[in-house]
């Protein structure tokens, strides 16, 4: 009951906070002020407490809540039990409007809600925490397993879980999912500020971006980052875990979360640009708005099963609850700004001949560029939907899609930002001689390709020209443009730290260029990976025969440089040791659960203290006490039970089952099939969920020994049978050395990959984000550290001081 | 005209063009009656082929994929293009089950050949006997092999 308590609790609180802020937003009045903070920090401590509530019953294992024995079992680690929690939808939930609820209650203790504008933001945010709120609230995560299993009897509760799903079971799954989540909550704050300002706007009351442009970076920016550190994790994790796909497929899901990074991408540099009559006065809001919408259709997308991926897991149906709040928030984030766009919008001043080359204008078609890459991706996901609905034709989107369409954009985008690096220092006149010779150049390397391999795709006659064309260039064309970008980055930088005086003027110009120096590296570092990886496999037919050898053969694996040894066979379960206790009751607990339990199927186990053998039935007393087992059907004769035996049996638990005999309370009728004992119990106790066979390997390359290691696979019995492979990776600095092992009786088919230059991946991504940590710490405009002058001489900006 | 509108009108143009581009040339997956995977096309109705295989006398190769699989796509650039492979699928009548097809004779081949992850093959007689199966991705000179020891089977029974 706690549980639905606290999300009733926080439903309501949010309710009437978010009504006191629309009424004192519509009358400007600050009646009730007071309570509304208040309010909102009730209303986010109620939903953190429901979250660790149910993280909680995860940790114990409290099987009388349906979502927990869902999601876990008594044989997962502690760790993959907190995993759990976040595992289905309605957990999910929770932990995006806790996590929304406390970005609230922090933006309305830092700014306040005393201006009418502020409470237009406040009450958008706390509308979507309510929103959340009450969806738990009807699809609740602490429905009692009694509610949605009424068969089971009033004081059943089962003595394990069904289990997590095994693809979950990883390190980067545990926190891939807070962290997403963290970015989706902060995006709640730029969302509503974007909205009330169009509100704000056609009211006629001015608009309040320019105000709040300083909260607006810095929720953007710390979103950002979040948001990347996701989608890396996320990577880390279908690199290790999924043993399909690697760190990028283009999976469905994996394409609809890269459409808000992409797009939150443009928003910033839209909103750096901003100035609040003429440049962006309408698209930064805009884009500002529609990110968040667009957050909306990527979970959509994950949750809702129209489009069937590796993350199949999720699915299960979103409800109407996701589909509405889609419509909303595109009616808020995207029509709304559209329409004020199409219809109100101030005619700008026109002024003929503009000069076509300046910062602003470089800018904006960066802006464009960014969103040209999100349209490829946001179209490659709908259009196979929207063909087959109209055609009834299924076409194929493979990711040579994605990745033919992105190249282009890609390298034109690396040479424009070469281009207003070096334009922003040089000066126009050197700045286009060296846009030119980088741009011959990336043409000229774009026909270099020693081999087969440095061509972006196999394409064959059949591909439309297009594909032919971008798949027959060399990767080579990276080179240039990639090296424009460093050098140009590198030069301003220096430039600019060496003119000013600011420290943190000076940290920011650092950041940007770790940043964009980061995702250049990035990029070549994943063309070329991908590119380049090798792949080579070998069966050892006889592994198990081999690894008992103490001199086994080494075998070659065929075209490549690598042999391997088996060093090691191993087949096991899991959970290794069970324990009856943990799927039956002790006559104790029977008697406890009582006449609750009357008429239900229940595990018991005991050691047997009398044996009845009747004509129809034997009967078995258990532990001296007043419970008996009683076996009924053919063959209960031959059942071969004795005094001081250990026994379980499954059955119908039935209350004075025999009147006649007074010491007897209630009979388990069971029969034969359904009894055994504690150490062999019948089939339908077997505790057995983990299959496993793993093979050790040592791995050789060029004759050196390279590493050893482990590889094999796991079948997951009470999850139909699915299997999850479990690779042995080992890192090496140039390669890393991929083996993925499928073992079966003995036999071990083994492919052994090569793939390079993970580690400047890992480097990259690791620049890439710290260079947005020190943005955001250190921006002298809107940086969380403030500069030394600034507090000293100007507290008075067009920002007030705390205005997160 | 500024420049910057006219710079969003022709990004614009470009995005409708690439839309326009990538639809009218993505290769066609599947239409009412076959899938397409690499060169070769596959029956999707489960009762046509069977009746087929009974007709022509020859075994059935059941594929089980998703659009989703990345192995999937490696048969469809490896082994689905092979000349070698394509002379020996001749000998089967070729089904394509999609996992995500949720037809209960897709749902029910699904559960009798125990096929719950892409890719899988079986090959089949037309009563549905198992001939052989091979789970996961096999490169193609040992799917070659899987084919020839499913046609030896087919042909010794």
């Amino acid at each position: 009951m706690i549980g639905p308590a606290l999300i009733a609790s926080a439903t309501l609180t949010g309710l009437v906070a978010s009504v006191l802020l629309f009424r004192g937003y519509l009358r400007r009045d600050n009646g009730y002020v007071t309570v509304i903070t208040p309010l909102i920090g009730v209303t986010a401590g109620l939903l953190v407490v429901a979250l660790g509530y149910l993280t909680y019953q995860f940790v114990v294992t409290d099987y009388t809540n349906a979502y927990v024995w869902n999601n876990t079992a008594n044989y997962i680690p502690l760790l993959y039990r907190i995993t759990g929690v976040y595992a289905g939808n309605e957990g999910s939930v929770l932990l995006w409007a806790a996590l929304a609820a406390v970005v609230a209650f922090w933006a309305a203790v830092r700014r306040g809600i005393a201006s009418p504008d502020a409470k237009l933001v406040q009450g958008l945010t706390v509308g979507i925490v309510t929103y959340f709120a009450a969806m738990l609230f009807f699809d609740s995560p602490f429905t009692a397993i009694t509610e949605e299993f009424p068969e089971m009897g009033e004081g059943a509760a089962p003595l394990d879980g069904t289990g997590l799903n095994p693809l979950l079971i990883d390190p980067y799954m545990a926190i891939h999912p807070p962290v997403m989540f963290i970015a989706y909550a902060l995006l709640t704050m730029p969302f509503a500020i974007a909205v009330a300002h169009f509100i704000s706007t056609i009211r006629g009351n001015g608009g309040l971006f320019s105000d709040w442009i300083g909260s607006i970076t810095r929720w953007l920016r710390i979103s950002w980052f979040f948001l990347t550190a996701a989608i890396v994790l996320g990577s880390l994790w279908s690199y290790r875990v999924l043993g399909w796909g690697g760190i990028w497929a283009w999976d469905p899901v994996e394409t609809a979360v890269l459409i808000p990074w992409i797009f939150l991408t443009a928003t910033l540099h839209a909103v750096m640009n901003y100035r609040s009559r003429s440049t962006y006065g309408t698209l930064a809001p805009a884009m500002t708005a529609t990110t968040f919408a667009l957050v909306i259709y990527a979970t959509a997308i994950v949750r809702s099963g129209v489009f069937r991926s590796v993350h199949s897991f999720a699915d299960g149906g979103i409800g109407f609850a996701l589909l509405v709040l889609l419509a909303v928030t595109t009616i808020l984030g995207v029509c709304l700004p559209f329409g004020y766009w199409l219809l109100r919008e101030p005619a700008e001043p026109a002024e003929e001949s503009q000069p076509w080359l300046t910062r602003a204008n470089l800018l904006h078609l960066a802006v464009l560029g960014i969103g040209l890459l999100g349209f490829v991706s946001v179209w490659g996901l709908s259009f196979p939907v929207l063909n087959s609905y109209i055609t009834g034709m299924e076409v194929e989107v493979t990711g040579d899609y994605y990745n033919l369409w992105s190249y282009p954009i890609v390298l034109a985008m690396l040479l424009l930002l070469g281009f207003y690096m070096d334009y922003d220092v040089e000066g126009r006149r050197r700045a286009l001689l060296s846009l030119g010779v980088f741009t011959t150049a990336t043409v000229l390397a774009a026909v270099v390709a020693p081999t087969d391999s440095w061509l972006l795709a196999t394409s064959d006659t059949n591909d439309a020209l297009f594909y032919q064309l971008i798949g027959s260039a060399s990767v080579l064309s990276l080179l240039p443009p990639a090296a424009y970008v460093c050098l140009t980055v590198i030069n301003r930088t220096l430039e600019y730290v060496h003119g000013s005086p600011s420290r943190n003027y000076q940290f920011k110009q650092v950041g940007v260029a770790m940043v964009h120096i980061g995702f250049v590296i990035l990029v070549i570092s994943v063309a070329f990976s991908y590119l380049f990886t090798a792949q080579s496999s070998v069966i050892i037919a006889d592994s198990e025969q081999e690894a008992a050898l103490d001199d086994s053969g080494v075998h070659d694996v065929p075209d490549s440089s690598y042999a391997v040894e088996v060093t090691d066979y191993r087949e096991y379960q899991r959970p290794d040791d069970p324990d009856i206790r943990n799927v039956a009751f002790s006559v104790d607990e029977v008697t406890a659960r009582g006449d609750s339990i009357h008429e239900t199927v229940q595990p018991v186990y005991g050691t047997v203290t009398e044996v009845n053998q009747g004509e129809g039935a034997t009967i078995v007393q258990l532990d001296d006490s007043q419970i008996w087992l009683g076996v009924v059907g053919d063959g209960q004769a031959d059942v071969d039970v004795s005094e001081g035996d250990q026994v379980v049996g499954v059955g119908y638990v039935m209350w004075e089952y025999l009147p006649e005999l007074s010491q007897t309370d209630a009979v388990v009728v069971t029969d034969p099939a359904d009894i055994g004992t504690v150490t062999n119990p019948p089939a339908s106790l077997d505790q057995t969920r983990v299959q496993g066979s793993a093979v050790g390997l040592t791995v050789y390359d060029d004759g050196e020994r390279l590493a050893s290691g482990e590889a094999g696979q796991e079948r997951y019995l009470q999850q139909g049978g699915m299997e999850v492979r479990n690779v042995f990776v080992d890192r090496g600095l140039t390669h890393d050395t991929y083996v993925i092992a499928a073992v079966d009786e003995g036999t071990a088919s083994l492919t052994i990959r090569q793939i390079p230059l993970m580690n400047l991946m890992r480097g990259s991504t690791g620049v890439l984000l710290a260079g947005m940590l020190v943005i955001i710490l250190f921006d002298p405009a809107y940086g969380l550290v403030r500069t030394w002058s600034r507090r000293t001489e100007q507290p008075i900006t067009t920002e007030t001081p705390s205005d997160d | 005209m500024t420049p910057r509108k006219i710079l969003t009108i022709v990004l614009v143009i470009t995005a409708l063009g690439i839309g326009y581009y990538s639809m009218n040339t993505a290769s066609v997956l599947s239409d009412e009656s076959y899938t397409y995977h690499g060169d070769t096309t596959w029956k999707t109705d489960v009762d046509t082929a069977m009746e087929t295989a009974v007709a022509e006398d020859k075994p059935v190769l059941v594929y089980f994929w998703t659009t989703w699989c990345t192995y999937c796509e490696d048969y469809n650039k490896n082994a689905y293009v092979d000349p070698d492979v394509n002379d020996r699928l001749d000998d089967f009548v070729l089904l394509a089950v999609n996992l995500d097809d949720s037809s209960p004779e897709a749902k029910d081949l699904q559960q009798r050949y125990n096929a719950n992850y892409p890719p899988q093959h079986v090959a089949i007689t037309p009563d549905g006997e198992l001939l052989v199966e091979i789970n996961g991705y096999a490169e193609t000179n040992s799917f070659i092999a899987y084919l020839d020891e499913a046609q030896s089977k087919w042909e010794s029974r």
